[in-house]
């Protein structure tokens, strides 16, 4: 049995995975709302942002900021080319959902296979964005970093909130979430919101990716995990609000920190997987019922 | 007389084609043709052949669930791993005869998804393909992390090959036909189920559940069953894995497996008797093809079939019925 | 004697309620229509009487048994089928084999049965698959059995439902707008069917908008409104019933305004 203080640290550790799986989870829940798929290949945007970072921050030297900036530019970049040149084209040909989910799983493994072949597949890792070390409370350790990603997850929400509901692109988004053969009558360039929810989800992939590289390590392979245990909180929160998709994610990572100080570290995805299970049998409408789409 | 036959059988021929439609029996034909080569040549295309009817195996059951009962799985390689690690477990550590344990890892197979089925199958569309997704990763996990029966990573070597009692079947030739008679039967029950009541209930599922439903089909009941027959055939393909190369490691049945074999299901037709066998060849053989650009193997397939996926979206049997009849959309109401 | 007994039938969604209180009654060996304008709630009506909706109060008996909660296929297997409104073909299949799935519940069999292939399962896909036709000759579709179902044009469609529906044996069958769509033609084909298939016993209710149709061919009629029923009874009675007027065609002051 662990002890007190392993629980609590668990807790501290779970909250700031859990905020990152929160945050690849609204990315789930943007490109859902609008366009109806599940962008299966969403841990890639992770992946790419971690990779991208670490190639400018160690191998060109450039200061984190601006590697952080770019690499989510230059990820939103590749959501919304694939947005154009294979999520766009099968649905105007109307491919059914089973082979537009392939499709997604399929886009994974190139940029894999392309990630391995341009940036090896060893993994690798950079130092937290503040040096030094852990805050100690008691016996308890919260890292900077877990501040960081604290601060700069709040920062996103507040930001696309305010993108959503005082931007017009971000109204015109919300309108073809809703009722997309509607907004497209009230002349809203459809196109071009679809693609802008890629960019958005990659956007967020990219920046959680980005911040929770230190705590542990970036390669090719981790966009399974990544993708997975995302959008199990997306399932958790209930497709819905950002605050309920970031709820959700904090769920899984403290459940999830939970196990692995009883179970092993091995086992933890086979709890989230059991987690996703619970949750989509008992609580088919998420924890939340969140008011998206219902698949 | 001998032209008088074969006017015969040019005629009987045709009106069969009518109803198969050119690509399947062109298909089989080529298939035919190819299994043929491949056993007078011998090396290393036998293995591809063999790999091959085992993925054909896999594929019939799939068609099942997804193409029959038109529902999305996509995590029946989880049935693959028990089979697999089923049998491997059952001869290796317990002596048990090849054929004997692959029997009894279908029972558990069948009995897993029963369990699993019974809820999970209450779900629909991305929900459904997203619980069965994570019903591989599990037993890829469990595979992974389970060290003590499964060997992990390092993988299960040693298993024996198929065999009951004085008969095993070790020669690559022999392997070959063992397969490939074992994939017919699959088949045979495949299209023997299709064209029966039980593969109408199934096939009017796919198509409109209320419309079941107002028949009086137990769509649930159906859907299990379905759901339990592909896990069988699933659990086999496994087992036949184990056997035939002798080793099997956690990779064997992850992620690559679900997209390969749905890449499969999807070029050879979903919801026809031989369609995922057809496919299952055709995409053994892609692979092969690549193979010749070395580094760049994996990113050509994945590009192949994204390509596919883009513009030909119903799969590449959908090509045949181009010159086909289209159907009349309703005046009204739509 | 009621084949079909609805008492004090409500639906309420949030606030809108689609069927206030509905009692009705259908003899046995009738031919029952409900109509009303658009959003009177009729479809709801169906889709509560045959499972597809669960009510909010009230009780639905069948033959003296009380249905209300039954799934779908379960009311079915009683001797309850119904049609859909839009049209819910089986595609991928053909005219016949659509027939075919309805002889499911006159039929036994599953995967054990479907592999061993004994003697009485043969005779039993055999006689199937003749019934089917019979049904498909009865209905007028006799030369296309081997069509894909999805080619036929609407009407046929239509059609094909019906005789779909009837090899389920029905006791009681729902047809939810069947003349929706058709031409007059068309409609007389249909109209013909239904009066002969009630002739020789069973008991047809119907939801309909096309007043010639209705009153040309049902025994008796219920008019609803608002979601509650507005009254009951005869072709007649209903063509010249102040109430179902104004429902229809508003009343003098409302034209003036």
């Amino acid at each position: 049995m662990p002890s007190m203080v392993e629980l609590v640290q668990s807790l501290v550790n779970g909250v700031g995975i859990g905020l990152v799986y929160g945050l690849i989870a609204i990315g789930f829940c943007v490109i859902y709302n609008a366009s109806g798929i599940v962008n299966f290949a969403q841990g890639v945007f992770v992946m790419l942002g971690g990779m991208f970072t670490h190639t400018m921050l160690v191998r060109l030297g450039w200061p984190i900021a601006v590697s952080a900036l770019v690499s989510i530019v230059l990820v939103a970049g590749v959501g919304v080319l694939v947005q154009i040149f294979i999520i766009r084209p099968m649905w105007r040909r109307k491919a059914p959902l089973f082979a537009i989910i392939l499709a997604t799983l399929a886009v994974q493994l190139l940029i894999e296979q392309i990630v391995i072949l341009t940036m090896g597949d060893q993994p690798r890792t950079y130092p937290d964005f503040t040096l030094g070390g852990p805050l100690k409370l008691g016996p308890i350790a919260i890292s900077y970093q877990l501040f960081w990603i604290l601060g700069c997850g709040a920062l996103m929400v507040l930001l696309l909130t305010l993108f959503f509901n005082y931007t017009r692109a971000g109204r015109a988004l919300r309108a073809c979430s809703q009722n997309r053969e509607a907004a497209a009558l009230l002349g809203i360039p459809v196109n071009a919101m679809l693609m802008l929810s890629f960019a958005l989800s990659a956007a967020l992939g990219a920046a959680a990716g980005i911040l929770i590289t230190p705590t542990q390590y970036t390669a090719y392979s981790v966009d399974g995990p990544f993708g997975t245990n995302g959008f199990i909180a997306a399932i958790i929160g209930g497709f819905g609000s950002a605050p309920a998709a970031l709820i959700g994610g904090v769920l899984l990572g403290v459940v999830q920190s939970g196990a692995i100080v009883v179970v092993g570290a091995g086992y933890k995805n086979v709890v989230a997987l059991t987690i996703l299970l619970i949750v989509l049998l008992f609580f088919p409408q998420g924890v939340f019922h969140g008011r998206g789409k219902r698949a | 007389m001998r032209s008088n036959r074969i006017m015969t059988l040019r005629a009987s021929t045709f009106t069969k084609l009518g109803s198969y439609g050119y690509f399947t029996v062109g298909g089989a034909i080529f298939i035919a043709l190819l299994f043929a080569f491949v056993f007078i040549r011998g090396g290393y295309l036998l293995t591809v052949m063999q790999l091959a009817m085992i993925y054909g195996v896999f594929c019939v059951g799939l068609n099942f669930f997804m193409g029959y009962t038109g529902q999305a799985s996509f995590g029946q390689n989880a049935f693959a791993t028990i089979g697999g690690y089923g049998t491997a477990i059952l001869c290796v550590q317990y002596g048990w005869e090849p054929a004997l344990a692959l029997i009894a890892s279908m029972a558990i197979a069948g009995i897993a998804s029963v369990v699993v089925g019974y809820p999970t199958l209450r779900l629909r569309g991305h929900y459904l393909a997203m619980a069965t997704f994570a019903l591989g990763l599990i037993t890829y996990d469990i595979s992974v992390q389970w060290t003590s029966l499964t060997q992990g990573y390092m993988g299960y070597a040693g298993i024996p090959p198929l065999g009951i009692g004085p008969f095993t079947v070790e020669d690559e030739r022999m392997k070959l036909v063992c397969l490939m008679v074992l994939l017919l039967i699959g088949l045979w029950i495949s299209g023997r189920l299709r064209n029966s009541r039980f593969g109408r209930a199934l096939r009017a599922i796919s198509t409109s559940e209320p419309g079941a439903a107002a028949l009086g089909i137990r769509i649930p009941q159906y859907k299990l069953a379905a759901f339990v027959i592909a896990a069988l055939y699933a659990s086999a393909a496994g087992s036949l894995f184990a056997h035939v190369v002798g080793f099997i490691s956690p990779e064997v049945f992850g992620l690559q497996m679900v997209v390969v074999t749905f890449t499969m299901l999807y070029v050879g037709g979903i919801g026809t008797v031989l369609g995922p066998a057809i496919g299952a060849v055709i995409a053994s053989l892609l692979p092969e093809i690549v193979r010749s650009t070395g580094r760049f193997q994996d990113i050509l397939y994945a590009l192949v079939l994204l390509v596919l996926l883009i513009y030909v979206p119903k799969g590449l049997s959908a090509l045949s019925s181009i010159g086909r009849p289209r159907p009349v959309e309703p005046s009204t109401g739509n | 004697m009621a084949l079909l007994a609805v008492r004090n039938l409500t639906k309420r969604f949030d606030g809108l309620t689609a069927n206030s209180d509905i009692n009705l009654e259908i003899p046995e060996g009738s031919l029952f229509a409900v109509i009303g304008p658009n959003g009177a709630g009729k479809t709801t009506f169906f889709n509560m009487v045959s499972g597809f909706l669960a009510p909010t109060t009230g009780t639905i008996e069948f033959d003296g048994e009380d249905i209300t909660n039954l799934r779908q296929d379960k009311i079915a297997a009683k001797g309850l089928v119904r049609t859909f409104q839009l049209v819910q073909l089986f595609k991928g299949m053909t005219v016949a084999e659509n027939v075919e799935v309805g002889f499911h519940l006159a039929t036994k069999g599953g995967v054990a049965a479907a592999l061993s292939r004994l003697s009485w399962f043969r005779r039993q896909e055999a006689d199937v698959h003749a019934k089917a036709r019979e049904l498909l000759a009865f209905v007028g579709l006799a030369g296309k059995a081997e069509q894909d179902a999805e080619l036929l044009p609407y009407g046929q469609q239509r059609l094909l439902e019906v005789a779909r529906a009837l090899a389920a044996k029905p006791r009681l069958l729902l047809l939810d707008e069947p003349a929706a769509g058709l031409n007059t033609h068309e409609t007389d084909a249909l109209a013909g069917v239904i009066q002969e298939l009630n002739r020789r016993g069973t008991t047809v209710l119907l939801i309909e908008h096309d007043m010639a149709l209705v009153t040309r061919i049902a025994q008796r009629i219920a008019v609803l409104d608002f979601g509650c029923k507005i009254t009951e009874g005869t072709p007649d009675e209903i063509k010249r019933h102040p109430d179902v007027i104004a429902a229809y065609l508003g009343t003098e002051e409302a034209a003036h305004a």
